[in-house]
């Protein structure tokens, strides 16, 4: 039961997933590589959405876009992992519980 | 109001403020209130303001680029570590490693993401001020009831309302055809600047790299998306692209004529019409002295000295 719900609880965060899945396929090539940043800010946003859900996401993606203008140092800025997650990303990205040991 | 409403409020307020403005000018020059022409040219005037408030980070992404040079040799040892490998983590790990010499030198190529984001919100200001002035109401600053509806209905040509678009014009031909027109114009000058950058101003290295396949792909996939976006945007707001457009292509053009990025095919023709120039004046090029002078300042030995080895060198001397 406490399964489910925290399944159910992860579906706004793949729901961004997704989204930004979407956004990385299809409007990022538009303009190319743009970012001052590895990783960009795109990718940033997922993994940031992936690690830490969506508001704590949105909060990091705000500040790393502020931080990505044309006269920041840039270079590499990987997003801040939580020590133990006890979730598990699938090969598309999206993110599941750990399978019962 | 409604969240996107919000956001745009001061956006719109700033461009009516700067249409308005430029149209008092040319009003006060002794221009048409009323007229489609004073109108365009206050569009052109948009155009002019917010693409020079761009020109600093256009200045600050040449600069850099200039500094790709002194860091080639090193891009193209991390080029070469990752020669081959097309799977998704040496993809990842040649972006890292690319990043890492940007910062530990203090440059970076990329202009990042800001002059997208700031021209997004001002093109899409500028569609809601004349959406809303087409619709004949009033806007959220400056531009009054009576300036609102000269503006929605000033017409480009004397035939195309700037407010209509091809999914509003009811049919009309006119409409229709400049649309077409300035869609067609649109993606010719996106195309050619496009096409001029990145088959003149790019070093052999940047050729070479993955990043350029992509920017390949991008040349042929923008038009399409232009083909399609212009149907549902009002002939002003094409305009401003268009004429946008335009500045890019010939701050490009000027940028690649007068300082090319080293190594590139635009350096080379630089170089050929520096020595040509400087033939037809009778002046001597600079790079190359006088052949007197070298020879004086480095005696050239006449023949390599031979290594000896310590014994040797011992029973040459006894």
């Amino acid at each position: 039961m406490l399964r489910v719900l925290r399944v159910i609880a992860l579906i706004p965060r793949n729901a961004v997933v997704a989204v930004l899945h979407v956004y990385r396929a299809v409007i990022s090539p538009l303009y190319g590589d743009v970012c001052r940043y590895y990783p960009s800010c795109s990718a940033y946003g997922l993994r940031s959405v992936q690690e830490h859900g969506v508001l704590k996401g949105a909060w990091l993606t705000t500040r790393r876009l502020a931080r990505c203008h044309p006269w920041a140092e840039g270079g590499i800025d990987d997003v801040p992992l939580p020590a133990h997650s006890p979730y598990r990303r699938t090969r598309f990205g999206f993110i599941t519980l750990e399978r019962k040991a | 109001m409604d969240i996107i409403g919000g956001i745009l409020w001061p956006i719109k307020w700033v461009i009516e403020a700067i249409l308005v403005g430029f149209h008092s000018l040319l009003t006060m020059a002794g221009m048409e209130s009323a007229a489609g022409i004073t109108w365009v040219l206050s569009i052109c005037g948009l155009v002019v303001v917010v693409r020079a408030a761009l020109i600093p980070v256009f200045v600050r992404q040449i600069k850099s680029q200039r500094k790709m040079l002194e860091i080639s040799p090193e891009l193209k040892k991390i080029q070469d570590k990752y020669k081959g490998k097309k799977d998704q983590f040496s993809r990842e790990a040649m972006s890292r490693d690319t990043m890492a010499l940007y910062k530990k030198h203090g440059t970076n190529p990329l202009s990042s993401c800001l002059p997208l984001l700031l021209q997004m919100p001002i093109f899409f200001g500028l569609f809601s001020v004349l959406n809303d002035a087409y619709a004949d109401r009033p806007g959220v600053g400056l531009l009054d009831a009576r300036l609102s509806a000269e503006f929605g209905s000033a017409e480009l040509f004397g035939i195309a309302p700037l407010g209509s678009s091809i999914a509003s014009s009811e049919g009309n031909v006119a409409v229709i055809i400049i649309a077409v027109i300035l869609v067609i114009l649109m993606t010719g000058s996106q195309f050619i600047t496009q096409l001029q950058i990145m088959s003149k101003n790019q070093s052999p290295e940047m050729k070479a790299s993955p990043m350029y396949r992509q920017q390949r792909i991008m040349l042929y996939l923008l038009p399409l998306v232009f083909v399609f976006s212009g149907f549902a945007f009002p002939i002003g707001v094409m305009f401003y692209w268009f004429t946008s457009n335009i500045w890019t292509m010939v701050q490009q053009f000027i940028v690649i004529r007068n300082m090319p990025t080293p190594g590139s095919e635009a350096a080379q023709a630089r170089e050929a019409r520096l020595a040509r120039k400087r033939q037809r004046k009778g002046i001597p090029d600079p790079d190359d002295e006088a052949p007197g002078t070298v020879a004086v300042e480095e005696p050239k030995k006449p023949q390599r000295q031979q290594p000896v080895s310590k014994q040797r060198a011992k029973k040459k001397k006894s």
